[in-house]
């Protein structure tokens, strides 16, 4: 079994955020961060600033004349679009490794983790759930654990595979059992240690499991959706596959149906593409 | 050469170098169709059983949904001289959650409209695995018509 030592050196081995990230991080518990603060963040970071441009500029964009500086940029494409793509865009580095444990080749997280972002965010807005501001965030994150756990995984994997398929484990009931810690687990241990808001935190530990709340979070119920989704229809699936519990009562509790899982898993493709379209999936490192 | 299929895609090619794959079929399921006289090779990678769901979408990307992507591979094969009787044709994907009652049954009533438009149409499935909750990557050889899946880790031949 892993130690929680190991574990720890593992999410310190991580690397911070850059700066930018956490700035905006900071800012991403205010539901209306102003264009200043987004501008004052960006403009530090010419790499985003010209990504930013680059984007109002694109074809695709629709914009007729060029747009030359930030904070006409950010004004034409909304402070939380520019808040979203500047969070995907950071931490697209870390998320777009292969995760040899998991069966990601490279970029295949990173996808997988837009496409859940894109899908949270489109559930939160559709079920009106306040804090839906961070959502994008949440669901971009949701399986950041993996990055840490993917060479236990690796290790322990036919153990793991063995109870999955013999003893009808869930995947992240089998990592709990072989190595001591679900990816759910340490996913959350890494949001705290970078001191993301507690609502982000509760997302990332119970994404697969939403029952394991006595209070039902609305937040947890629409990561888990985009989720479940998520692996459903296969953006970036791997070595668990959909060896996860499905939870009725999430769907009961919003009075959603199979169709709405559907139209969620067409919102998530298109949305998908949208973004690869704007960012372009990044090189891994 | 291999030419990847994307979720809600399909390929059709004459070229007997090239395998068509497509990559972690969950719920969705992969459709192969292959001319044995011909040797031309199909792929589909729907992800919705119905079009009925969004008519529009479906227009403009008819392999998304069972019941217009499933007729689009077999038109555009049928274009390249492809003969019902002699095609074979191999399904895999349709895999679900744990908890085999559950309401999360995209997987399930992707096979079901799959079976319907066979049936209906009489053609006979050569082979499939579908079901559980495993993700499958799914490889035509157009040369000779073999399909492999891989779980796991593992290939196998379907």
């Amino acid at each position: 079994m892993t130690t929680a030592i190991e574990m720890i050196e593992g999410i310190d081995a991580l690397p911070p955020l850059p700066g930018t990230t956490q700035r905006l991080m900071a800012i991403v518990g205010e539901p209306n961060g102003s264009l200043d603060d987004v501008v004052d963040i960006i403009k530090h970071d010419q790499a985003m600033t010209s990504q930013v441009l680059k984007l109002c500029n694109s074809a695709s964009s629709g914009v007729s004349r060029k747009i030359g500086s930030l904070r006409e940029a950010i004004g034409f494409l909304g402070t939380k679009k520019v808040f979203d793509l500047a969070i995907a865009a950071h931490t697209g580095g870390m998320l777009s490794k292969q995760q040899v444990g998991y069966d990601l080749e490279a970029g295949a997280m990173w996808r997988q983790s837009v496409a859940v972002a894109v899908g949270s965010a489109a559930i939160a807005k559709h079920l009106r759930l306040q804090d839906a501001h961070l959502l994008f965030t949440a669901g971009l994150l949701h399986d950041i654990g993996k990055v840490v756990l993917s060479e236990h995984v690796a290790e322990s994997y036919a153990e793991i595979l063995r109870l999955v398929t013999d003893e009808k484990l869930s995947f992240i009931e089998a990592e709990h059992r072989v190595l001591g810690f679900s990816h759910e687990e340490v996913g959350a241990l890494v949001a705290e240690r970078w001191q993301l808001p507690e609502a982000i935190v509760r997302c990332i530990r119970y994404h697969h499991d939403p029952f394991s709340l006595a209070v039902p979070d609305p937040l947890v119920d629409a990561v888990y959706l985009a989720s479940t989704v998520c692996l459903m229809i296969g953006i970036g699936g791997g070595a668990d596959g959909l060896s996860y519990r499905a939870d009725q009562s999430v769907l009961d509790r919003h009075g959603l149906d199979e169709r709405d899982l559907e139209l969620i898993a067409m919102q998530m493709l298109s949305g998908l593409q949208e973004a690869e379209l704007f960012m372009q999936a990044p090189a891994s490192e | 050469m291999e030419l990847i299929v994307d979720i809600a895609d399909m390929a059709v090619t004459p070229d007997t170098n090239a395998s068509l794959v497509t990559y972690s079929l969950g719920s969705c399921i992969g459709v192969s169709i292959w001319d044995r006289s011909l040797r031309v090779g199909g792929l589909l990678h729907y992800m919705l059983p119905n079009a009925g769901l969004a008519p529009e979408k479906a227009e403009e990307r008819p392999a998304m949904f069972a019941t217009t992507g499933i007729p689009a591979l077999f038109r555009e094969a049928f274009e390249l001289g492809a003969k019902k009787e002699q095609l074979s044709v191999r399904i895999a994907g349709g895999s679900q959650l744990m908890d085999d009652n559950n309401r999360f049954n995209i997987g399930r009533k992707n096979y079901v409209a799959l079976r319907k438009i066979l049936f209906k149409n009489g053609i006979r499935i050569a082979a499939e695995d579908v079901g559980g909750s495993i993700s499958r990557t799914m490889r035509l050889d157009v040369g000779t018509g073999r399909v492999t899946l891989t779980s796991n880790r593992i290939e196998r031949e379907l």
